[in-house]
């Protein structure tokens, strides 16, 4: 079969790290090509350059035998090359067929001589396309009013419409609930089928075995090799794309649990007029991981917020060992004995602007010995934190002098993690605690997480991702439209069941 | 009655017409504080053309005025190109950036004026004089009763700057152009996915911005002011962004809030006269289209959807 | 690439760019300022130093009888003393994510109710001049807070709401000037007692008669003690919490809405200080239907200053020498002296570009992944 497409020997090099190492990739016409490897293995580069996002240092693009420059996206894209962003990039103000015009908007003339957009036309062409595709889209809802689902068939869209015959799609499966990455799977068969070219970027295994034809596994900007998917196994690959052997990760060992540390009852809560939590109870006990699953947006944040007081819930009561917290202060809940990873590190977790040390003690900065008559005692923050900083094995150039800013996502988000178990709080919120995070990242949070439950703390995880609640959670709660539909011990859910409670099929 | 209609009217037009500019800029997704010394400066352009070859044309004439009104649309627009420049190349502060560029402004205009005045016209004076541009009252309109007096005594800039109101509803809603700068100012990333530039087009509505401001100002210098001086700098700037505000970043609710406005400032200097209330109680009369401005914004502001990436610096390489 | 890298290498690093880059901002501002000149046919490098000179850096060819450099030099103090009170008020409130273009407003509310209250007294000056700091900052902390208020509770931003507070505050006392505390010959409002004064005239110094701006060692003070609040104090540290990002502050049980209230009235107190220097120190009158240019100047200082206390002590000091010195200058070169706030706003410019060079500068030092 031909080649749509070739990278050779691209090198694209950014301060401080080589992102894509003398890489040589060919991609033939038709297939599924799956491009695996962890966060900053270099995929998304890679892909970027094809894209025109980002102009490689050296290396050329061969595409349909012939050596191009791509310059910019809207160049790639007339050279029929599509990508679909994990972000997604949609005008929340507009309707779909909108997006979808932007930038080859059809142009009429009113009495011949004004110009107008005008949509009619293109209204009834995209309806049609999403037909003939199965995607179900109406081009005329507004994005705002549209899920996630909807939006990525909106991005897919966007590239038909431009008659796109090699589609990228970032970690297209990130935010999807099971069934709707079920369907996904299935529209890319069909794309498939249709003579387009599918490009892949993922790091799960299963979707990769599922659908793609063969699979390129780069580690650390380099390509370690190119494997025919049908007869390379599951854990050979992964072998391949963490450079090492992995043990695999095991459900939590019973463990008996003590006494119930937050007792949720009834509890409401409404922003700006919609009800996002609706009417939920549970209790977590000490010594249990309590797991949220569900697909993301379905109250999970609100929920988190509540509990920690950042929010007001609308009814119902929370009780922290025994205590009324419903109407306590942050402050005060933080002092009663609960901790909160929250899911957004950059925009609540940390303040980036400011020094390690600082955000390091941000529970503490403002009681004895941190700060006394309230003036801070510096020598105090930086014994502090240079402890922290070992114990937990935080990577930063200056130790606590380090800008936040300049740290790598990881460790980042072990700072977070230090900070809040360091509280040795009674209940300790994690919510997506490893997005985003390469595989030993995320393999040492886990175990951080697992030491406190055996320690005895109650935990409350919320995670969109099943195979983290899989290896974490004690028992499983699972959310749908604000509601918890189904509580029960993490054995006795199979992840079909799970998956039709996520998706509201059962309630 | 009916010169609270007529005043109303001639000082709440060219407040739209500011106004609108800002909705330009800040539907690309730039905020413009720099309304205040754009109207400014284009005024000061328009001036300076009149100062200098209003000469030329016979006395009387109209012609310079609309010479004039053309400059300060040019003048506007090459001003607030510094304003482009800052907020989307240099990426600085757009709140800042506005603030600078009306101090400059008012430095600027402020200084050579005087430089000028006494440099070229050999006599000191921190203004130059334009006279007020004639008004006429629109056949069989102005004859109907109450609200004919909306079409007595019109100044021709209102008349343009209507028709540039309708043009700028048409061009932001209807117009390729349109759509891609309201996309600016809600997903650029979206913009420019789609191959489009954001900074470009960015920059050419806070151009828009400045000329549209730059008019404003030259009908206040044409009509209230009767000349060019640093006092023409009275805060009309930030009132237009208080009226867009109150309007939503739309360009209809934005036309009543200038009426509002416009209304309230002849309506106080109406009942002013009415009570016969000493000169030095303009002073407290001027007062008014702030107070309403304010209480306005108190009672709205919650209820306000701001355009979603108003203010926010666009950069390429982040996602 | 390259010049970027150039431009590192002379920026240096973060502690180094602090300075650098101010200066690079002056730097640039007076080239073009020397361009302006030259293209009007005067010489820049008289009138950098006139400007000097006429603010009592330098010494000027001659002197009138009883003055000298001296005279010169304590009356740029005394203009200094309420430029380095109104940008603390600008840091302050940058620092706590707030931009408060009101401070003309508050320096006018403070002024006049502290011009009626106490300057227009027979108190001496033991009690005058205490009473007189403690009415400007009270005065000034009211306007401040009404903004902070405006802002946390209403969500109006403290930009619009200020300006339309100083036009408020400027015709509303431009109207109780010109009605009953006018002066009929200077048509300002009357001078105050000199017992009411913040600084003291007439003073002789050696052979030379000057006025002694005592109140210069305040705000020198301030600024180290707001330094010092600012960087080792829990309120100040909730403060810049607030300022950097109010969803952490919300998440880690801080008060966005009291930070702001407390910012804007910390501001404005220190703005409404800055008032009474100005109007019962520097001046003792008030011109009516006027804003004082200090409180846009102070945004000016206050980003030269790099948002840092001590630096703004040097930034305001440059200001405050060439809008002094310029009526001298303006005189020996016979041009028009508004160029000073040409000069400024030119600074202004720049130090707007110099936040963008620091960005730049720590972002190509950032790990891209």
């Amino acid at each position: 079969m031909e080649n749509i497409i070739e990278v050779k020997n691209i090198t694209k090099a950014f301060p401080g790290i080589i992102a894509n190492n003398d890489i040589s990739l060919e991609i033939r016409r038709g297939e599924i090509y799956a491009l695996l490897g962890e966060n900053g293995a270099g995929k998304s580069t890679l892909m970027n350059i094809l894209f025109g996002l980002y102009k490689p240092d050296r290396g050329d693009i061969i595409l349909r035998g012939e050596r191009v420059i791509i310059s910019s996206p809207a160049h790639a894209a007339s050279m029929s090359i599509g990508m679909v962003h994990q972000h997604f990039r949609l005008v929340e103000d507009f309707s779909i067929a909108e997006n979808i015009v932007l930038g080859i908007e059809p142009k009429h003339r009113f009495l011949g001589i004004l110009p107008y957009v005008g949509m009619t036309s293109v209204n009834r062409k995209i309806a049609q396309l999403s037909r003939d595709l199965g995607l179900d889209v109406d081009p005329e809802m507004k994005v705002s009013d549209a899920g996630v689902s909807i939006r990525q068939r909106v991005e897919i869209l966007k590239m038909l419409y431009r008659n796109a015959e090699i589609l990228i799609f970032d970690e297209p499966t990130a935010m999807l609930a099971p069934q709707e990455i079920a369907y996904l799977l299935k529209i890319l068969k069909n794309l498939k089928e249709q003579g387009k070219t599918i490009i892949l970027i993922t790091h799960k295994l299963s979707e990769v075995k599922e659908i793609a034809d063969r699979c390129g596994i780069l580690n650390r900007g380099r390509l370690i090799g190119v494997y025919d998917v049908a007869s390379t196994s599951a854990s050979d690959m992964a072998a391949y794309m963490v450079g090492r052997e992995l043990d695999d990760e095991l459900p939590p060992p019973p463990q008996d649990f003590g006494d119930v540390v937050l007792d949720v009852s009834n509890m409401s809560v409404a922003q700006r007029g919609l009800k996002c939590v609706d009417d939920v109870s549970f209790s977590v006990r000490a010594g249990e991981v309590f797991a949220i699953a569900g697909v993301d947006g379905n109250g999970q944040k609100e929920l988190a917020d509540a509990l920690a007081g950042l929010i007001d819930v609308s009814g119902g009561s929370i009780m922290l060992s025994g205590q009324d917290m419903t109407r306590a202060s942050v402050r005060q809940r933080i002092e009663a004995g609960l901790s909160y990873v929250p899911e957004d590190r950059h925009g609540i977790g940390l303040i980036l602007d400011f020094p390690l040390r600082h955000n390091l003690a941000l529970r503490r900065y403002y009681v004895s010995p941190f700060c006394v008559n309230g003036v801070f005692k510096e020598s105090v923050f930086d014994d502090f934190s240079t402890g922290l900083i070992e114990n937990f094995d935080i990577r930063c150039g200056q130790g606590g002098h380090t800008v936040t800013r300049s740290m790598s996502g990881g460790n980042q988000q072990k700072a977070i993690v230090a900070r809040e178990i360091e509280l040795a709080s009674k209940l300790m919120i994690f919510v997506q605690p490893t997005r985003g995070l390469d595989i030993g990242a995320t393999r040492a949070i886990h175990k951080h997480i697992m030491r406190q439950r055996e320690a005895g703390h109650a935990i409350f995880l919320i995670s969109m991702e099943l195979d983290e609640i899989r290896v974490l959670a004690d028992t499983i709660g699972v959310i749908y439209d604000g509601r918890i539909n189904r509580i029960a011990p993490a054995r006795e859910l199979s992840t079909e069941e799970i998956g039709e409670y996520m998706m509201g099929v059962k309630v | 009655m009916d010169t609270v209609f007529i005043d109303g009217l001639s000082y709440g037009i060219p407040l739209l017409c500011i106004a609108i500019g800002g909705i330009y800029s800040e539907r690309s997704g730039i905020i413009n504080l720099a309304l205040e010394g754009l109207l400014g400066m284009g005024a000061f352009t328009g001036s300076l053309f009149v100062a200098f070859f209003g000469g030329f044309f016979v006395q009387h004439s109209s012609v310079p005025m609309y010479f004039a009104f053309l400059f300060a649309m040019i003048g506007g627009a090459l001003f607030a190109m510094l304003h482009g420049l800052l907020c989307v190349k240099l990426k600085a502060n757009q709140v800042i950036s506005g603030v600078v560029i009306n101090i400059l402004a008012i430095a600027f205009t402020g200084f050579f004026t005087r430089q000028l005045n006494s440099q070229v016209f050999g006599q000191p004076s921190d203004r130059i004089n334009l006279g007020v541009s004639v008004r006429f009252d629109i056949p069989f309109l102005s004859d109907i009763p109450i609200i004919g007096a909306a079409f007595q005594r019109v100044y021709p800039f209102q008349l343009v700057i209507i028709a540039v109101v309708v043009l700028s509803w048409y061009l932001l809603y209807k117009t390729r152009f349109g759509m891609r700068l309201r996309a600016c100012g809600d997903n650029p990333h979206a913009v420019d996915g789609a191959g489009i530039s954001v900074a470009k087009t960015r920059f050419v509505a806070v151009m828009i911005s400045g000329a549209l401001a730059g008019l404003g100002g030259m009908s206040y210098a044409y009509s209230i002011a009767a000349s060019f001086s640093p006092g023409i700098y009275m805060g009309t700037g930030y009132l237009a962004i208080a009226a867009l505000i109150f309007g939503n970043w739309r360009i209809m609710p934005t036309v009543a809030a200038c009426m509002l406005f416009g209304f309230a400032r002849s309506g106080g200097q109406r009942l002013s006269h009415l009570l016969e209330l000493p000169a030095s109680y303009s002073d407290l009369i001027f007062t008014l289209p702030y107070v309403v401005t304010l209480l306005v914004l108190i009672f709205f502001s919650k209820s306000n959807k701001a355009p979603r990436a108003l203010g926010e610096i666009y950069d390429k390489g982040k996602r | 690439m390259k010049i970027k890298r150039l431009l590192r290498s002379i920026i240096g690093g973060e502690k180094r760019q602090a300075f650098i880059i101010p200066l690079l901002a002056i730097f640039c501002s007076l080239v073009v300022s020397a361009l302006l000149l030259l293209s009007m046919g005067r010489n820049p490098f008289v009138a950098f130093q006139s400007i000097l000179a006429g603010a009592g850096v330098l010494a000027k060819p001659n002197y009138a009888g009883g003055r000298g450099m001296v005279t010169d030099i304590m009356m740029t103090l005394a203009a200094l003393t309420p430029m380095i009170f109104a940008s603390l008020a600008v840091t302050v409130a940058f620092k706590g994510g707030l931009f408060n273009i009101g401070i003309s407003g508050q320096m006018l509310f403070s002024g006049f109710l502290a011009t009626i209250l106490v300057g227009y007294s027979d108190l001496p000056s033991y009690v005058a001049i205490p009473l007189v700091l403690i009415v400007g900052a009270v005065a000034g902390a009211l306007v401040g807070g009404l903004i902070g208020i405006l802002k946390s509770k209403f969500n109006i931003n403290e930009v619009v709401s200020s300006i339309m507070l100083n036009y408020i505050i400027m015709y509303v006392i431009s109207f109780f000037i010109l009605t009953r505390y006018v002066d009929s010959i200077t048509r300002n409002s009357s001078a105050i007692n000199a017992s009411a004064r913040l600084v003291f005239q007439n003073f002789m110094i050696g052979p030379y008669r000057a006025v002694l701006p005592v109140f210069i060692i305040l705000a020198i003070g301030a600024a180290i003690a707001i330094k010092f609040f600012l960087d080792r104090t829990r309120m100040g540290f909730d403060l810049r919490t607030v300022g950097l990002n109010t969803q952490a502050a919300r998440y880690l049980g801080i008060s966005p809405q009291l930070n702001i209230m407390f910012a804007m009235t910390f501001s404005g107190a220190l703005a409404g200080i800055a008032g009474v220097m100005h109007y019962l120190g520097y001046n003792d009158m008030i011109p009516p239907g006027s804003l004082s240019s200090i409180g846009f100047d102070a945004i000016a200082v206050a980003l030269l200053g790099n948002l840092n206390p001590i630096g703004t002590i040097f930034a305001a000091a440059l200001i405050t020498v060439i809008s002094q010195g310029t009526t001298y200058m303006s005189s020996v070169l016979d041009i028009q002296r508004e160029i000073a706030q040409v000069i400024t706003g030119l600074i202004l410019l720049f130090s707007a570009c110099g936040a963008f060079l620091r960005q730049l500068l720590s972002r190509t030092g950032e790990r891209t992944e």
